[in-house]
């Protein structure tokens, strides 16, 4: 076989060298001034941490089976209180996603919708969670509009994506034939997009699955109102049970959501 | 008919698609338009139906000129003006069947074309479509199931359910190797025998323009170089309308068809 030579490398690959070195030493030193500045006790912190290990750690690992039922309830809601807020956001988003996609509505609404989307987005779950909390109620209500909001920021932004992808081409075939704005939407373009929408809202509704176990602690229903309640009573054992249950469940439907968008796309 | 007087077309970028056509094709006819990339072949097609809009000139559809379409009156002349793309351009999640049926979109209702209910007479013209190209056994397939060449048979079937009186071709076997080129050129050319529909294709392989065209038009940067029967056209013609000597690049070959 010949041996070749690789052609010389790009003449400004010195300056690049710089550049590198010059963002390297950048990056070090940041992390340095923040972990300086945090003014972390490093002795009393690792004391600590490795005196509770002993003591919390075994009894994790000892679930409190006498609580299941109590918690199997709890993890049910919130379940459902995912399920229902990521309904809402994959129907919420589907409008705003058509305004956002920049080849659907015009460029103006495509601002727009892009800030509508993105206002949305800034908000963490559980701020939206306490925000819910104060204005429904301390219920499941509340998470369920929490992750409903949350879910329409990210699922409009992906949606919208998936629209700007599709396949214009097959869009002028469809306005060539005679067909009118709506016509082209039920043919050219809902049959490129349906099946990647449902994967997206699947994959949020298992991200969901996460982000509801969390909001109890806010009191917006779920099981995090358990959650808290065991770690204020320092009640180990019930803890590993809740910590058990949400492996158990999330597993399932990571499992289940990974087979579901395999067989739709 | 379709009468091209003095049309002109600038981009907005400023590129000069069009420079001064002056043609005209009368019905019935089989015309190879022919010329290099960036000859300006594609938009004097798509001025046809307006996919592009020429910006000076007329351009006269059965004696209207449809310049000023909009709307309704753009629907109309779309609808009976067909077109078959280089990249065949179906929903390929969809159907054969479903894709078929798309050509029907311009005559049939919107709730009735949504909801997918199609008369008997639709549902049976669509069928006859795919057996006039050979595809009938694929109709409840997956467009992207099919093959390169199949798919354009597909798309010459979506073509035939709309019963146009003009079918537009751009580049239809640009993707194609030599013998599926032959099958879907001997397709269109017998469409355009068997139902008169006047047919106007783009091509850039010469050999294939002799071989069906009744009439040869030459573009060059914008301009028509080139008008005559195909009878009167030799590679000497092509050399003056490509602007340069014929290359082996410019012929597909395989002429001897199975």
């Amino acid at each position: 076989m010949d041996q070749y030579s690789l052609p010389p490398k790009p003449k400004n690959a010195f300056m690049k060298r710089i550049r590198n070195i010059v963002i390297a030493i950048a990056v070090v030193a940041l992390y340095i001034w923040t972990f300086t500045s945090i003014d972390i006790d490093w002795g009393r912190a690792i004391e600590r941490s490795l005196n509770n290990f002993q003591r919390v750690i075994p009894k994790l690992f000892s679930p409190d089976w006498g609580a299941l039922g109590e918690v199997s309830l709890s993890m049910l809601e919130t379940v459902f209180i995912a399920f229902a807020g990521s309904l809402m956001a994959a129907i919420i988003a589907v409008p705003l996603a058509f305004l956002a996609a920049n080849n659907m509505m015009g460029k103006y609404f495509s601002i727009i919708g892009k800030w509508i989307l993105s206002a949305i987005r800034a908000f963490p779950d559980l701020i939206l969670a306490i925000l819910f909390v104060v204005a429904v109620g301390p219920n499941a209500f509340a998470g369920v509009l929490a992750i409903a909001i949350g879910s329409t920021g990210m699922l409009g932004k992906m949606f919208s994506e998936i629209i700007e992808s599709i396949d214009m081409q097959v869009v002028e075939a469809m306005q060539a034939n005679g067909a009118n704005r709506i016509q082209i939407l039920f043919y050219a373009v809902l049959p490129q997009i349906i099946p990647e929408f449902l994967s997206y809202a699947i994959y949020r509704f298992e991200v969901d699955i996460r982000a509801s176990s969390i909001l109890g602690i806010v009191g917006a229903g779920g099981i995090g109102t358990m959650i808290i309640f065991a770690a204020n009573n320092r009640n180990w054992n019930e803890m590993g049970m809740i910590l058990l249950a949400i492996i158990v469940v999330v597993t399932i439907i990571d499992f289940a959501s990974a087979k579901i968008r395999q067989k739709i796309v | 008919m379709i009468e091209f007087k003095d049309v002109s077309l600038v981009y907005p970028n400023g590129t000069q698609g069009l420079k001064n056509i002056n043609v005209t094709i009368k019905d019935g006819e089989f015309v190879v338009i022919v010329g290099l990339s960036g000859a300006g072949k594609s938009t004097f097609i798509r001025s046809i139906n307006r996919l592009v809009t020429p910006t000076s000139g007329s351009l006269l559809v059965d004696n209207e000129d449809i310049l000023t379409f909009k709307g309704k009156d753009l629907r109309k002349l779309r609808t009976k003006t067909g077109m078959i793309f280089q990249n065949y351009n179906l929903v390929k999640r969809s159907s054969v069947l479903k894709n078929v049926l798309a050509g029907r979109l311009g005559h049939v209702g919107t709730v009735r074309s949504i909801l997918n209910m199609y008369s008997k007479e639709d549902l049976s013209l669509a069928y006859e479509s795919l057996k006039r190209v050979n595809i009938e056994e694929k109709i409840y397939n997956r467009a992207d199931e099919l093959s390169g060449g199949q798919q354009q048979r597909v798309s010459i079937a979506r073509v035939l359910t709309q019963q146009p009186k003009y079918i537009l071709a751009d580049e239809p076997v640009a993707s194609l190797d030599p013998p599926t080129s032959h099958q879907v050129m001997t397709y269109l050319k017998k469409i355009n025998k068997e139902d008169g529909i006047t047919t106007i294709v783009n091509l850039h392989f010469i050999d294939m323009a002799m071989e069906y065209a009744d009439r040869i038009i030459g573009m060059r940067g914008g301009e028509i170089v080139f008008d005559g029967p195909a009878s009167e056209v030799s590679e000497k013609t092509f050399e003056e309308i490509y602007g340069r000597s014929i290359r082996e690049e410019d012929k597909i070959g395989g002429a001897d068809k199975s």
